[in-house]
C-alpha cells in the first residue's frame, strides 16, 4: 500500500484534467487557424468581443449557481435581470453609471427576495415560482418603464434614455499595451505563428481594453469560489442544498441559507441585467435581455454546478455568438475544428474505451466530410451554433454532471 | 342577456384602450368624436388610427405615423381616434373591431403585426377602408397597402458609403433577415458598386425569424460593427430599429462613420452621438399616412398595393450635419435617375 502523501496542487486530476484539455482545444485551434488561414479564429478581436457577449450570461451562471447551490431552483434569473435592466437604467440615467449598477443589484435582489419569499417561506413549487417571476417582470419592467421614462428625450414606453457617463476600460500594461506601454502580446499576434501567436491573441483578447465592470465579474466568480467552499457558510449553505434535513439536525438554519442563497442569486442577475444597460449600450430596451437568464442556466449545467465551470459555459455562448456576429463566415471552419478536435478525443480513448473511440473517429470522419463538400454553414445554423455546441457538450458529458441532491425541493422542518 | 353583456365588454375595451393610448403617449392625443357624431357630420371623415405595439411615444415608427395623422388634422380638417394594442399584442383584431364598428373611416392598421388580424376583420365592414402599413400580403377590395421601396434610400445610401469610404471596406448591420429587410442590403449592395464596383461589403443579420430579437439587440448590433470597424470598414449602414444604437456606438468608438435608418437619426439620436451619422436612409411614413388620408377625405378612396419611392417622396435621404458635401451632387443624380426609371434598384441580394 502506497503512503497517502497528498499530491502538490499541480498535479492533482481536476487541476491536470482542464489544463490538457485546454492545451488540446489551443493545438487544434492553432491547427485549423494555420490550415484554413482563418486568423479571426483566435484574434483578440473575436476574444474581446467572447469576453464583453459572455459577462452577462456568466453572471446570469453564477447567480443560478447560488441559488441552486442552497437547493433552489432559480428559473427567475430571466425575469430578475429584466428587472434589474430597467431599474439599472433608470437610476443610471438619474444619478450615473455606477448608480445604475448599483440599482440593478437593488432591483435584482428585490425580485430574488420574492422568488425566496414564495418558495422557502410558503414552500411552492419553485419552478412554477420561477416561471411567474419572469412573466411578472415583463409586466412590471413596462409599467416601471412607462412610469419613469415617458415623455423624457429619447424615450418612450419600450427605451429609456441614455444612461449618463460610461464605465471605463482597462489594458494590461506592457503585455496588452496599457498606458502607452509596448503591445507584446499584439506583436506577437501579428507575426501568426503556430500555436504562439493563437495563445498571444486569446491573451490579449482578454487583457485588452476590459471593462472594469467585467473586471468586478471575475471579481466576483472568485469571491464565489472563496465563500461557497472555503467558509464555514459556504458549507452550511451547500448542506442546505445537498441534504437539508442532515443540516438542521446538525443546528444549520437551512431557511436561512437558502434566503441568503437566494437573495445573492437575485443580486448577480440583476447586476447582469445592469451590464447590459451600462456597458453592453446605454440603454433600457424591452426585450433587450434574450433569454440570456436561460442561457446562462445551461451554462452553469454545462459547468456542472461550478463556477470555472460555468465559466467555461459562458465563454464558449460568448465565442460562438461573437464568431457569428463579427465573422460569420468562420463558423464553416469550426465544423474543421470539431473533427479535429473529435478525432484527438479518439486517439486519446483508444486504449481504455475503444469502442467510443471508434464512433468519435467516425463521426470526426462525417464532419471533415461535411466540412470538405460544403463551401459555407446555411446562415440558420450559424445562429444555432451556440445551442448546438451546448447540446453536444451536454450530450457528451451528461454522465458526469451532478446536480445538489435537493434542488428543487421544498424544505419543512419535521416534515417528510 | 348577451347583448348588454356585449355592450358592456366593447365600453370597457374601449376605455381601456383609450386609457392605454393616453398611457402610451403622455394624455397628449386628442380623442375623436363620439361614434354617433361621426356619422352625423357628413362630408367630414373621421379616420380611426391603430398603432403597432409599443404605441405613441417611440419615437420612430408609430411617431412618423402620428405626425402625418397631426398633419391631416391640422390641413384636412379631419378628426382622429388613436389606439394602442396591449403590450402583449394580443387584443390587435378587437382594436380594428372597435375602429370599424364605430364609424371610423378609414381604419389605418400601422405595421406588419396587424396582416392575420386585419384579413379577419376587413371582410366584415365592406363599407369601410382599411389602410394597412408595411404589408403587402392582404389582398381584399377594401384594404390599401402601403409600402415602402426602401431599397432605393438604400441604393443612395449605398452609392454615399462608397463615396465618402477612404478603406473600400464598408458595412451592413441588419436586424432580422426577412425579406423586407434585404430589400435594405440589396439596395445598398447595389448603390455601392455603382460607385465602386470592387467594393467590400460586409454583411450582419442579428437575428433570424422567429426570433425577432434581432430589433432589440444594441449590445450584438455594437459588436458586429466593431468587428466590422476592426477589420478595415470606415462606414456601416444599419437597418436594425433599435438596435442600431450599438453600431452608433461602435461607430463613436472607432471614430469613424455610421448610416441611420427610419427617421433622421442625426437628429433624434441625441448630442453625444449625432455625430458620426454620415446621412439616413428616411421612410416619410407622415408622407404616405397624409396622402392616404388626403385621397379619402376626398371621397376618392385608392384601394390595393401603394408604393411609396423616391418618386412619391416616400423614401430619401438626408443632408442634415452637411457631412456629404461633395458627394452630394453625385448621390443627387443616381436619385434623379431612380426617379426617371434609368435605374431599377433590386430588391433581393444577388
Amino acid at each position: 500500500m502506497r503512503a497517502a502523501t497528498p499530491r502538490p496542487w499541480w498535479r492533482r486530476p481536476h487541476v491536470v484534467g482542464p489544463v490538457l484539455a485546454v492545451v488540446a482545444v489551443l493545438l487544434a485551434v492553432s491547427m485549423v487557424r494555420t490550415l484554413t488561414g482563418t486568423e479571426a479564429l483566435t484574434g483578440s478581436g473575436v476574444v474581446g468581443a467572447t469576453l464583453r457577449l459572455a459577462v452577462p450570461i456568466g453572471l446570469a451562471g453564477l447567480s443560478g449557481l447560488w441559488s441552486e447551490r442552497a437547493g433552489v431552483a432559480n428559473l427567475g434569473i430571466e425575469g430578475m435581470m429584466i428587472i434589474g435592466t430597467v431599474c439599472g437604467a433608470w437610476a443610471g440615467y438619474a444619478y450615473g453609471v455606477w448608480a445604475g449598477v448599483l440599482a440593478g443589484v437593488v432591483g435584482g435582489v428585490l425580485a430574488g427576495l420574492l422568488h425566496a419569499v414564495v418558495t422557502v417561506t410558503f414552500g411552492v413549487d419553485q419552478v412554477v415560482c420561477g416561471v411567474a417571476v419572469n412573466i411578472l417582470a415583463v409586466g412590471v419592467a413596462r409599467f416601471l418603464c412607462v412610469v419613469a421614462f415617458n415623455g423624457l428625450p429619447g424615450a418612450g414606453a419600450t427605451q429609456s434614455p441614455p444612461v449618463r457617463g460610461t464605465i471605463g476600460t482597462i489594458s494590461l500594461p506592457v503585455l496588452a499595451g496599457g498606458w502607452g506601454t509596448p503591445d507584446l502580446l499584439g506583436r506577437l499576434e501579428q507575426t501568426h505563428w503556430f500555436l504562439l501567436s493563437d495563445a498571444g491573441g486569446i491573451l490579449r483578447g482578454f487583457l485588452h481594453d476590459v471593462s472594469w465592470f467585467t473586471v468586478v465579474a471575475v471579481a466576483l466568480v472568485l469571491g464565489s469560489v472563496l465563500v461557497l467552499w472555503h467558509t464555514a457558510f459556504g458549507l452550511r449553505l451547500r448542506a442546505a442544498g445537498e441534504h437539508p434535513a442532515a443540516a438542521d439536525s446538525l443546528g444549520v438554519p437551512v431557511q436561512r441559507m437558502r434566503y441568503w442563497a437566494v437573495l445573492v442569486s437575485g443580486g448577480l442577475a440583476g447586476l447582469a441585467g445592469s451590464y447590459l444597460v451600462t456597458v453592453a449600450s446605454n440603454v433600457y430596451r424591452e426585450g433587450q435581455t434574450g433569454g440570456r437568464g436561460f442561457i446562462g442556466l445551461a451554462a452553469m449545467i454545462f459547468g456542472n454546478w461550478r463556477p470555472a465551470g460555468t465559466v467555461g459555459g459562458a465563454l464558449l455562448f460568448g465565442y460562438a455568438d461573437a464568431l457569428q456576429l463579427r465573422q460569420s463566415t468562420a463558423v464553416h471552419v469550426l465544423i474543421l475544428l470539431a473533427a479535429v478536435l473529435l478525432w484527438m478525443a479518439a486517439i486519446v480513448g483508444l486504449r481504455r474505451r475503444p469502442r467510443l473511440s471508434g464512433v468519435m473517429a467516425l463521426l470526426g470522419m462525417t464532419a471533415f466530410a461535411v466540412f470538405q463538400t460544403t463551401d459555407a454553414v446555411p446562415t440558420q445554423l450559424v445562429y444555432a451554433t451556440p445551442y448546438l455546441a451546448t447540446l453536444l457538450v451536454l450530450v457528451t458529458t451528461a454522465q458526469r454532471l451532478r446536480m445538489p441532491a435537493y434542488v428543487g425541493v421544498p424544505y419543512r422542518r419535521g416534515g417528510a | 342577456m348577451p347583448r348588454l353583456f356585449a355592450a358592456r365588454l366593447l365600453t370597457t375595451c374601449l376605455t381601456l384602450s383609450v386609457v392605454a393610448a393616453c398611457g402610451a403617449t403622455g394624455g397628449g392625443t386628442t380623442a375623436g368624436p363620439a361614434s354617433g357624431e361621426s356619422r352625423a357630420g357628413a362630408g367630414k371623415i373621421t379616420v380611426g388610427v391603430a398603432y403597432s405595439r409599443g404605441g405613441r411615444g417611440d419615437k420612430s415608427f408609430n411617431d412618423s405615423v402620428g405626425a402625418g395623422v397631426d398633419q391631416a388634422k391640422a390641413k384636412l380638417g379631419v378628426s382622429a381616434k388613436e389606439l394602442s394594442p396591449n403590450a402583449a399584442g394580443s387584443d390587435l383584431e378587437e382594436v380594428l373591431r372597435l375602429l370599424a364598428e364605430t364609424g371610423h373611416n378609414p381604419v389605418l392598421a400601422v405595421g406588419f403585426f396587424y396582416a392575420q388580424p386585419l384579413a379577419k376583420v376587413a371582410p366584415a365592414f365592406p363599407h369601410t377602408q382599411f389602410v394597412i402599413i408595411d404589408d403587402a400580403t392582404v389582398k381584399l377590395p377594401n384594404v390599401t397597402n402601403v409600402t415602402f421601396r426602401e431599397e432605393q434610400a438604400s441604393y443612395l445610401v449605398g452609392a454615399a458609403a462608397a463615396l465618402k469610404s477612404s478603406t473600400g471596406r464598408i458595412g451592413f448591420v441588419g436586424g432580422v433577415q426577412t425579406p423586407p429587410q434585404e430589400k435594405f442590403i440589396a439596395g445598398y449592395t447595389a448603390g455601392a458598386r455603382k460607385i465602386k464596383p470592387g467594393i467590400h461589403i460586409s454583411s450582419v443579420f442579428l437575428s433570424q425569424p422567429p426570433d425577432f430579437s434581432g430589433f432589440s439587440s444594441p449590445d450584438k448590433a455594437q459588436e458586429a460593427a466593431r468587428g466590422m470597424y476592426d477589420d478595415g470598414a470606415d462606414i456601416v449602414y444599419h437597418a436594425a430599429g433599435a438596435s442600431g444604437l450599438g453600431v452608433f456606438q461602435a461607430a463613436k468608438a472607432a471614430g469613424k462613420w455610421a448610416i441611420g435608418v427610419d427617421v433622421d437619426q442625426r437628429k433624434t439620436v441625441g448630442q453625444g452621438l449625432a455625430d458620426v451619422i454620415l446621412t439616413s436612409a428616411t421612410k416619410q411614413l407622415d408622407v404616405a399616412v397624409l396622402r392616404i388620408i388626403q385621397d379619402a377625405a376626398a371621397g376618392k378612396p385608392v384601394y390595393g398595393l401603394q408604393e411609396f419611392g423616391l418618386k412619391e417622396g416616400g423614401v430619401g435621404y438626408t443632408t442634415t450635419g452637411g457631412e456629404l458635401g461633395d458627394a452630394e451632387p453625385r448621390i443627387e443624380e443616381l436619385r434623379k435617375q431612380i426617379i426617371a426609371g434609368e435605374i431599377t434598384v433590386p430588391v433581393s441580394p444577388s
